[in-house]
């Protein structure tokens, strides 16, 4: 039998007795066995394995058991998780109030800042950080009454206007951006102009162009005694206030817009409203149905 | 196919059949592969831990190959590439007041000797040779265990003792 053979049945403990003989007989014998006894002393440390059995029983059991409750107390901050947010998410949300046309409302603000709330407007403001940040958002036309205390800031798509505690007026339609000031002072902002208003000076943009007018004497806005009053007014700013008022569409056919109108119209008598903006300008009106007017020369 | 319900791993009984039967080869293989170190007994708790969660998945005679190569790679993680250096015992079996302490010297730099040429040998030899040798175990157990053919492990055991002797002697 070869050496190797041999050597390969001896690592095998499969000699047997003559193999063995033959075995011993290997010139390097005697470094075959010291090398195998020596290499036992690389035993591995001892395995205990019932010690381990136990403690991986009782990882496992107490992992079971850590699992068991663990389910319901995830289900539970689930559920704590889920309403705190739809609270929170709730809480947090803009409050948004609007008017339809030929309608007015009064809002109270958290600090009991006034706001009466033209027809066909938007009024839109955050009740959570009322008390750090003062900020509404308008579209449309609004009087507002602040009380005193930090900034308080009206945002509209043209500009912006802020205040510490005064009563003013802003109307926001379309390409008209009028801001007017009836006590305290009102800085408003308008692309890089700035401009402060003191009681009775108002800001008009039509078009992007600044107007100038003349000085408030009223100490309130007329609308909100139910007439809507113009001075030197582009026809047709009035009639859309018009139609706003009663909300109605008005056909005004041939008639020039752009001439100028001074006076007034009442909110709550359509007729007599016709009148005051038609006899000034010699106009004839025909009402076609309720929601209709035809507006028409003499 | 019928489901036996003593089929399941789950079972706490077959768990603990299995940990009796494989934990301690586990353990001396990943002791002889990747050395004291990295804490095979841990890496063997961590093995079967695993087996236990994913009891529902693996069948019992999958179990095995399962352990192991979790085992393996749960060692691989850590072990990255380090070189192995097992500790020998410093106390010898069986001491013989009689004996010269140039023998002695001479004894303790062959056990250097044989411990670098362990540290050289590769992973796949040096598990197989010392289960082997140290264990005891037959070519046709750690073919078993280790999911190759006896022919193999005779091949990886008869290298490493080459190895070795070559190693010690400096050839």
């Amino acid at each position: 039998m070869k050496r190797e053979d041999l050597i390969k049945k001896w690592l095998d403990n499969e000699l047997n007795v003559q193999e063995l003989e033959a075995f011993k007989q290997l010139e390097d014998y005697d470094d075959l066995v010291q090398l195998s006894n020596s290499v036992m002393q690389f035993k591995a440390p001892e395995y205990n394995t019932s010690e381990e059995l136990n403690t991986a029983l009782q990882h496992i059991n107490s992992k079971q058991r850590s699992k068991n409750w663990l389910r319901p107390v995830l289900r539970i901050a689930a559920i704590l998780a889920l309403s705190f947010s739809v609270y929170y998410y709730t809480t947090t949300l803009d409050t948004n109030i609007s008017t339809l046309a030929a309608q007015k409302t009064e809002i109270q603000l958290p600090d009991a800042s006034q706001v009466l709330l033209n027809a066909a407007s938007t009024l839109t403001y955050n009740k959570s950080d009322w008390e750090t940040n003062r900020d509404v958002t308008l579209e449309g036309e609004a009087f507002f009454k602040v009380t005193k205390g930090s900034k308080f800031s009206v945002n509209t798509s043209t500009g912006t206007v802020t205040v510490l505690g005064t009563q003013f007026n802003i109307k926001q339609r379309n390409n008209y951006f009028e801001v007017i000031c009836y006590e305290g002072s009102v800085k408003v902002t308008h692309n890089t102009n700035i401009v402060i208003l003191k009681p009775g000076n108002s800001f008009l943009l039509i078009d992007g162009e600044i107007i100038a007018k003349e000085k408030e004497t009223a100490s309130n806005p007329s609308w909100i005694n139910n007439e809507s009053s113009f001075k030197s007014m582009p026809f047709a700013y009035v009639i859309r206030e018009f139609e706003r008022q009663y909300n109605v569409t008005i056909n005004t056919q041939d008639i020039d817009l752009k001439q100028l109108f001074t006076g007034s119209f009442v909110h709550n008598d359509k007729e007599l409203a016709l009148k005051s903006i038609t006899l000034p300008l010699n106009l004839n009106y025909s009402l076609q149905n309720n929601k209709a007017i035809v507006l028409s020369r003499e | 196919m019928n489901i036996d319900i003593n089929d399941n791993i789950c079972n706490e009984n077959l768990f603990s059949t299995l940990f009796t039967k494989y934990s301690k080869s586990l353990h001396d293989f990943l002791y002889y592969k990747f050395g004291e170190s990295f804490n095979p007994k841990d890496k063997v708790q961590d093995a079967f831990i695993k087996l236990w969660e994913n009891c529902n998945t693996i069948s019992p005679n999958k179990a095995k190959s399962y352990l192991f190569t979790v085992a393996n790679n749960l060692m691989l993680n850590e072990a990255a590439h380090q070189k192995v250096v097992l500790k020998y015992q410093k106390e010898k079996p069986k001491t013989s007041t009689n004996e010269t302490p140039e023998f002695i010297l001479e004894g303790d730099e062959y056990m250097k000797k044989l411990q670098n040429a362990i540290a050289n040998l590769t992973e796949a030899q040096r598990t197989a040779f010392l289960l082997n040798r140290i264990e005891g175990k037959k070519h046709r157990e750690i073919a078993e265990l280790l999911d190759i053919s006896t022919k193999a492990v005779e091949k990886r055991i008869y290298g490493a003792l080459k190895k070795l002797r070559e190693d010690i002697e400096g050839i």
